[in-house]
């Protein structure tokens, strides 16, 4: 049996959703509720991949005894082990496209885009939580770095500097992926594959929350992709999960930012 | 079709494609780029990939250049031994670990190993030298990291956290190895070339955390691994003293 546990369908908890709609695979969904940090108390196993999120939070995939973390190689294990749709590009070349995309777009929008998104939305609802409630769940987190950036959202120390360090830097991405749409419709291959499924669901917030960056006029091939992407009926059913209305408010905080500075 | 790979030494990333090419049987062409030279940054190479980033593997009319994806081309693109389980459960945790390595472990112990060994090798040349050089990388990240090892911009907080997490790390993969045979599980995979590039020098760089005592597990693994004729290989290849360090690895022999 399948179980997915996620949150609301947006970024790193969507591409699952997406994936196993496209599959018409059946599965039961295990939802929490991130903004009450029910996550981290979440799924006993001590597989050290189910316990140390590279991504910090995010989707956790249970089938039979394993517990699949890490929201791209989600995307390839549900492209790989189970019937339906091919989501994997079938050329080692478009392979490679696919992973070296999901790798890029993971370290440059999965650092970036959840900060903004966080600092927006999730911030603000935090305040309205018991602060010693939140301090005593959050001191059990590890790895430290969980904790400390769960820590820095509730404290307000993301700094407008920061902030526009992080819209600066999603420049170099945003390009890179409009140029990418004008050799093809797709990221990799000549047919939609997981390398689209990852991109749509971290690109799709970013009209949001960086809206002088990501529009019709600066990337219109980003988002006729998105409207292409948005259409598709796996990805209306995954968004119509939504036990908010408001998927694309939801957020938690992404993939370390780099340490090197 | 030939197979031309731009690689510096058999460390890193530059020896991850190397030893998933030897393993898979595949000869390809080497262009040595030096990194200590700046070699990556220099207008022919950066023809070939404009980031300016090693490794980069031109096959054909393709031209790669992330490194752990690399590796997987080799393994989908060519006939030869397959070099991924066949159980896609192994598959995931084989990725699971390249990612572990790649954008946890790796960056950590790159940073001791840029502030101790990268930076002081080119440290000693003219500061406008180094000015001109950082002024030709093209990626902004790479920019940062070039600075800071050319002028030891190292903080000691940054240095004290990348070895805390090296040895957090070191603890993690130990559990592991002590429950798996290799990385993904019953399988030699890609994932295991992958945590050695990272790994062959830890008995040397970390020897109060990484020994027969206390990481029994990770010294056996990375033996075994480094018995593998495709490694023997390949670590031959290298120039400096740094890839050297894997002879560390060779079991004392009796007579």
């Amino acid at each position: 049996m399948l179980e997915l546990y996620h949150s609301e369908p947006n970024t790193f908890f969507l591409k699952p959703l997406i994936a196993l709609h496209e599959k018409q695979a059946e599965f039961q969904s295990r939802w929490f509720d991130t903004d009450k940090l029910e996550h981290f108390a979440l799924v006993s196993s001590t597989e050290v991949e189910a316990q140390l999120h590279l991504e910090r939070e995010g989707p956790l995939l249970r089938h039979g005894d394993t517990v699949i973390s890490n929201s791209f190689f989600m995307l390839e294990y549900i492209a790989d082990a189970l019937p339906g749709e091919p989501l994997l590009p079938e050329a080692p070349y478009d392979a490679y496209r696919a992973r070296a995309s999901g790798q890029f777009l993971g370290a440059n929008l999965g650092s970036l885009v959840p900060i903004l998104g966080c600092v927006k939305y999730t911030a603000p609802r935090l305040q309205s939580l018991d602060r010693a409630q939140l301090d005593a769940k959050l001191a059990a987190v590890e790895p430290q770095e969980r904790k400390m950036s769960w820590q820095a959202l509730v404290d307000g120390t993301y700094t407008p500097q920061i902030l526009d360090t992080a819209r600066e830097r999603l420049k170099f991405p945003v390009s890179r992926v409009e140029a990418q749409l004008a050799a093809g419709s797709w990221l990799a291959g000549p047919r939609y594959s997981i390398a689209d499924i990852d991109a749509f669901a971290m690109l799709r917030v970013m009209p949001d929350l960086v809206p002088d960056l990501v529009n019709a006029s600066a990337t219109p091939r980003t988002c006729d992709y998105l409207a292409r992407i948005e259409a598709r009926p796996a990805v209306r059913a995954a968004l119509a999960m939504s036990r908010s209305g408001k998927p694309h408010q939801h957020f938690v905080p992404g993939v370390e930012p780099s340490r090197w500075g | 079709m030939t197979v031309h790979l731009y690689h510096w030494e058999p460390n890193a990333n530059s020896g991850k494609p190397m030893l998933a090419l030897a393993e898979k049987g595949v000869e390809f062409e080497s262009h040595y780029i030096d990194l200590l030279k700046f070699d990556q940054h220099q207008p022919e190479y950066l023809k070939i990939n404009p980031d300016g980033t090693i490794p980069a593997m031109v096959h054909g009319d393709r031209v790669l250049t992330e490194s752990t994806p690399m590796m997987e081309y080799a393994d989908d693109a060519f006939d030869g031994p397959q070099l991924k389980p066949a159980d896609p459960k192994e598959r995931w945790r084989m990725r699971w670990w390249m990612r572990f390595f790649d954008s946890y472990f790796a960056p950590s112990l790159s940073m001791i190993g840029w502030s101790v060994f990268v930076g002081p090798a080119v440290r000693q040349r003219p500061k406008e030298e180094l000015e001109a050089a950082i002024a030709r990388i093209p990626l902004e990240s790479r920019r940062i990291a070039w600075r800071k090892a050319m002028f030891n911009q190292f903080s000691e907080a940054e240095l004290t956290e990348s070895r805390r997490r090296v040895l957090y790390c070191t603890g993690i993969l130990e559990r592991h190895l002590a429950r798996h045979e290799w990385i993904a599980g019953r399988t030699y995979s890609l994932g295991d070339m992958n945590g050695f590039n990272l790994g062959y020098a830890l008995p040397l760089s970390q020897p109060d955390h990484c020994n027969d005592a206390k990481t029994p597990h990770i010294m056996e693994w990375l033996r075994r691994i480094y018995e593998r004729p495709a490694a023997k290989k390949i670590w031959a290849l290298g120039r400096t003293a740094m890839a050297q360090r894997v002879k560390f690895l060779e079991r004392a022999t009796h007579a």
